[in-house]
């Protein structure tokens, strides 16, 4: 491999783990549901997107900063309707239930907004899109770096939520043992809420951040954002935040990678494989025990 | 009079004058014409231009007193647009839905090329092989683009250009106009069969008027990150870039070649990226790239046709998609007039037949650009143009001679 080329393989890496902060931000959400529900919101990556749809409202208003808030606030609100919709009145101990309910949320986000759009994309704002970083023969997105920044923001943020609030610890609480906190005094439905507030708030991040990194919002973004969001789920271990976000920027990075050497063709396959190596080897995850052999 | 008397007698004559009403419209007589496309999902756009297209002609022709059946009795013209999704499944489905129909004669669609090839492999091959059970339907498409697909069966008719006659003259007007042009870069969507197929004839184009390919860049219909495709392009400094993909793709790509300050000389798009959905999306991005078309608001009946669109809803625009499905409107109301096609339930595998056949016998149509040849594998040879996108519009950038 001659020096070009290893550049732009350096390059490739580069440009993966910071697209890869907007897979980080989604598999946190998913994550941080699983943790304290042990349930899949399928339709997370869908609201997301929907919050940044929505917060297009804003646009001819306010400032992007501001459109940005706006899309995570909106995301908390879509948040706490899908717990209402799809979790809080199905049966708890029927994992398929909330699972297919879901789905159908998914779908539904989906249509509502190909609909409502007739399928255009629209453009979304972006902060520095015009800006570019140039350290010898790298190149940086100012965009980018920034929806990386603002990522980590986000991420420090959650983690401090959850270490010093009230709120985190009964988040916590319930998710290491529900029955227990309960005896506690503490409302397992208001705390599920909350954990879906909180993890809307970030996918309303996410959403925004997304549609900032590739500069359009498009309905073609819910599906694929949506399996890589389980993709680092996985990878990351369930319910780990930690885990979300190392193996968001690995999923990123790895992604880019393998397209540069292998193709746009093959590149899903090796992310796959990826997933299957972790599921066989680590099914915990990055930052789970080792799992034994039955 | 009593007032109970007066009463009843208003209510009965209100009754009666019910009654006259519906008889009145149950014996009004109607001429469908079917439609099938992608209505829903990503590319929901096309079709439901289509359909817009298809009301707006219908809105015409009824305004001009509604299609003269075989038996000179005179019908209004209704248009039912079915969706499917852009999915295979789903369109085979649909047109078997219509084929069941008993007032089915002949149906325009699809919309997508991964529809239209399965949906045609599924007709009778040869018409009146009494050996093949496929299905007896005439289609006449309007959007699907993937060259070829007529040949499939003697049951499917297209009205859609020939994009290898349209990147020919592209890159021919390119040798003549900018001989300074050496080198070509392709952009392909690989998993979308119109874009995939049209890139094999526009690098043949590219090659053929003498431009060395350099090589060709790859991505997805849902990839939202280009940073490798457009790497590779930037190393390659050809001075013609062509990409191969639908609005979504393609501004994604033309806003990252933004970003890594790539500038080709010359950029050409695909004949489905001429469309307001790329202006709206990369505007900026996108001005100057050259697409060849089959249509543009350049004549009186293309600018009456857009305005019939936009008076069905503002929200639609003309296209060269949904101004082929506004020509096969008229091109089929003239077969049924012509060819006295009852449009009964009786009659109705009859008039599918003689629909086929007046098809199948046309040698050219009016066309919103000009007049449409026919050819003998029931394909069409359009008028075309290159538009080029600048401050925010297309603009007639050259009428090669056709």
């Amino acid at each position: 491999m001659d020096l070009l080329n290893l550049i732009d393989l350096a390059q490739s890496l580069i440009d993966g783990v910071l697209f890869g902060t907007t897979y980080s931000l989604i598999g946190i959400g998913f994550t941080l549901i699983f943790g304290v529900m042990h349930k899949i919101n399928m339709s997370y990556a869908a609201a997301s997107i929907g919050a940044a749809y929505l917060s297009l409202m804003l646009v001819s208003l306010v400032p992007a900063p501001v459109v940005y808030a706006g899309a995570a606030l909106i995301g908390g609100v879509l948040g706490w309707l899908i717990y209402l919709i799809c979790f809080r009145f199905l049966p708890i101990n029927n994992p398929l239930a909330t699972l297919m309910s879901t789905v159908g949320m998914l779908l539904a986000i989906e249509e509502l907004i190909s609909h409502l759009t007739l399928g255009m994309p629209q453009n979304y704002p972006a902060l520095f899109s015009s800006t570019n970083i140039e350290i010898g023969q790298f190149f940086l997105r100012g965009d980018l770096i920034f929806v990386f920044m603002l990522g980590c923001v986000a991420m420090v943020a959650l983690t401090l939520l959850l270490k010093r609030t009230r709120l985190g610890l009964a988040t916590r609480a319930v998710a290491q043992q529900p029955v227990a906190a309960q005896l506690c005094g503490m409302d397992v439905n208001a705390t599920n809420a909350g954990t879906f507030v909180i993890a809307g708030l970030m996918g309303g991040t996410a959403g925004a951040m997304a549609g900032a990194a590739i500069g359009v919002l498009s309905p073609l973004m819910t599906l694929p954002l949506t399996v890589k969001g389980l993709v680092v789920t996985v990878i990351g271990g369930l319910g780990s935040i930690p885990g979300a976000i190392v193996a968001g920027l690995i999923v990123g990075g790895a992604e880019n990678l393998f397209q540069f050497m292998r193709g746009v063709s093959e590149r899903d396959i090796y992310v796959m494989l990826m997933l299957f190596a972790f599921l066989v080897l680590r099914p915990g995850g990055l930052f789970a025990a080792p799992g034994g052999r039955d | 009079m009593s007032r109970r008397t007066r009463t009843l007698a208003t209510l009965t004559a209100a009754a009666a004058a019910l009654g006259l009403a519906a008889s009145a419209q149950a014996q009004e007589k109607t001429f469908k014409i079917y439609g099938f496309g992608a209505k829903s999902g990503v590319v929901g756009i096309f079709g439901q231009q289509s359909e817009a297209a298809m009301q707006a002609a219908a809105a015409i022709i009824n305004k001009s007193g509604g299609v003269t059946l075989g038996d000179g009795s005179k019908a209004r013209l209704v248009v039912e647009y079915l969706d499917d999704r852009c999915n295979a499944e789903e369109g085979i489905n649909v047109l078997r839905r219509i084929a069941s129909q008993n007032d089915a004669v002949v149906a325009i669609g699809p919309t997508c090329s991964n529809v239209a090839e399965p949906v045609f492999g599924i007709l009778q091959k040869k018409a009146g092989d009494a050996s093949d059970s496929g299905i007896q339907f005439p289609l006449y498409t309007d959007v699907a683009a993937k060259g070829g697909l007529a040949s499939l069966s003697q049951w499917a008719f297209r009205n859609v250009p020939s994009e290898a006659n349209m990147y020919k003259s592209i890159f021919e007007w390119v040798k003549t106009t900018r001989p300074e042009l050496k080198t070509f870069w392709g952009g392909v969507e690989k998993d979308f069969a119109h874009s995939n197929a049209t890139f094999g004839v526009i690098k043949t184009q590219a090659d053929s008027n003498g431009l060395q390919v350099l090589g060709q860049s790859e991505w997805l219909l849902n990839d939202t990150n280009f940073s490798n495709q457009v790497r590779e392009m930037k190393r390659a400094n050809a001075d013609v870039v062509a990409i191969s993909a639908h609005p979504f793709t393609s501004c994604g790509v033309l806003k990252e070649m933004a970003r890594q300050n790539v500038k080709p000389k010359l950029i050409v798009g695909l004949t489905s990226s001429s469309s307001m959905e790329t202006l709206q999306g990369c505007g900026a991005q996108a001005e100057g790239l050259v697409i060849p078309t089959s249509f543009a608001p350049v004549t009186d009946d293309a600018k009456n046709a857009a305005a019939a669109v936009q008076a069905v809803n503002p929200k639609y625009n003309m296209d060269l998609h949904n101004a082929a499905a506004f020509e096969n409107v008229f091109t089929l109301v003239d077969l049924v007039e012509k060819n006295k096609i009852m449009g009964r339930a009786d009659t109705i595998q009859a008039d599918r037949q003689k629909m086929r056949e007046a098809l199948a016998s046309m040698k050219e149509t009016k066309g919103l650009l000009g007049k449409v040849g026919r050819t003998d594998d029931r394909e069409a040879v359009k008028p075309y143009l290159f538009v080029q996108a600048k401050g925010g519009n297309w603009v007639v950038a050259h009428t090669p001679k056709q």
